[in-house]
């Protein structure tokens, strides 16, 4: 075996990928070529620099959480995305042109999706829940334990008006985010179910008007996506989104009792 | 239009392309880590890894069930970049695949006191040094050394940059070597 064929070789060899014949010629050329030895030796120090040292850039949690709520939205609603930078001065024309003649057809669409988003984010944070190892940052059954666990936590106080019973077992809570803000997640059990309950700042949220049901004292928009019934109202400056697979009238008398009384 | 399409419209693949989805979302940070050293900044790469998505989202009935999606999402990815950042292809950068001349055989005493210098050098670089070597080179020696990272085989990166396997081997093979001659440049 030559030099140059050696050579391409290299990697192949160190990670084990070559055919028995060719691996015995490439050690076979290393043991007599002290040139070819130095470059499989500098080669096998880059890998390491590589695999050990070059930094790895994650996506910023922001990108992350988009990217999932623009997948699940736009599976049922179009795309609802941010638009490319080199899109965006065209976006922004067109958006322009879209507030001077925005027809009613439109308006309806704008909340479908909204609602569609919104629904998204809230199974999203659910499932985040079911596939996270260590769900919960506090495991409490007592909601006077894990209310202020919040504190300082949080850029607003959560408000909860159903501390758990045995038909709904509080079992903790845990920071999590709602689209683009930082959300308190109440976790409740039934039977072997989870249910999430995220409570966030509502405002600048584009909430749904239409499609609306009575839960308690709140008008409340209940939808079935990817399995799971989502259950959300507002109640004053806090949303609330209430997530689980649970049967959807359990789900519903759980909101009932963590909606404002009629 | 394929078979997964049409049963997606009737409903019953739904699921799947959800969970298409799902997975597709396990590799955000693979794919943003890529556009990161492509683009060079964070904003141009969370606009690439987003285009990406949607590409993928709207071409999600050309994919394979079974075939790898790991390098599929690369592939849009790629050319994505490509077809937004084409210029770059005509202002290649210094130490690009075909500027750098690997060590040839044969070296001078001078060469091999090189050598070594060269080994314990590579013992004592830092990410910082490697990282500013490797956003030195060519796109496509960036492309083919951060798949090889990846853990993508020579098949699965010769179908993401469109070449033969035969000559991804080659292409990597030099990419190495030109970063390990840019990593001897800033030794001196």
């Amino acid at each position: 075996m030559t030099c140059d064929e050696t050579r391409e070789h290299l990697l192949a060899a160190r990670r084990g990928e070559l055919a028995p014949d060719s691996r015995a010629a490439v050690t076979a050329h290393l043991s007599t070529c002290a040139a070819c030895a130095h470059e499989d030796a500098a080669d096998a120090l880059l890998g390491e620099a590589l695999e050990g040292r070059l930094p790895r850039h994650a996506a910023p949690a922001a990108l992350t959480r988009r990217l999932a709520s623009d997948w699940a939205a736009t599976r049922t609603a179009g795309p609802a995305r941010r638009p490319a930078r080199w899109y965006r001065l065209a976006g922004a024309a067109a958006a322009a042109v879209l507030v001077v003649a925005l027809p009613l057809a439109y308006l309806r669409g704008t909340d479908r999706a909204a609602s569609t988003r919104m629904v998204a984010e809230a199974v999203n944070d659910h499932l985040r829940i079911l596939s996270s190892q260590h769900p919960l940052d506090v495991e409490s059954s007592g909601i006077h334990q894990v209310k202020p666990w919040f504190e300082g936590r949080l850029d607003f106080a959560p408000v909860v008006r159903f501390d758990g019973d045995q038909d709904f077992p509080l079992r903790g809570g845990a920071v999590g985010y709602y689209l683009d803000r930082k959300a308190a997640v109440f976790v409740f059990g039934r039977r072997l179910h989870t249910i999430s309950l995220i409570v966030f700042r509502a405002d600048g949220l584009p909430w749904p008007t239409r499609g609306l049901e009575r839960v308690g004292g709140a008008q409340a928009l209940v939808t079935t996506s990817r399995g799971f019934t989502s259950v959300l109202w507002r109640d004053g400056e806090l949303g609330y989104a209430l997530v689980s697979d649970v049967d959807p009238a359990d789900l519903t008398r759980l909101a009932e009792r963590l909606a404002p009384p009629s | 239009m394929s078979e997964a399409y049409d049963l997606d419209m009737a409903g019953w693949r739904r699921p799947d392309v959800d969970a298409l989805g799902r997975e597709a979302l396990a590799y955000a940070d693979a794919l943003y880590n890529l556009a990161r050293y492509l683009t060079r900044n964070p904003s141009d790469a969370e606009d690439l890894v987003q285009e990406t998505y949607t590409r993928a989202l709207g071409a999600a009935h050309q994919f394979t069930p079974g075939s790898n999606l790991k390098a599929w999402l690369f592939r849009i990815l790629r050319n994505t970049f490509l077809s937004q950042y084409r210029h770059e292809r005509h202002n290649p950068m210094v130490g690009g695949l075909d500027t750098v001349a690997p060590i040839t055989p044969g070296e001078t005493p001078v060469e091999w006191l090189r050598g070594d210098l060269e080994l314990d050098r590579l013992r004592k670089v830092v990410g910082e040094e490697i990282e500013r070597a490797l956003m030195s080179l060519g796109e496509e020696a960036r492309t083919v050394i951060l798949l090889d990272l990846e853990g993508l085989t020579e098949v699965e990166v010769a179908e993401v940059v469109g070449c033969a396997v035969g000559t991804v081997k080659s292409r990597l093979a030099r990419a190495r070597a030109a970063l390990r001659a840019l990593l001897r440049d800033y030794a001196r």
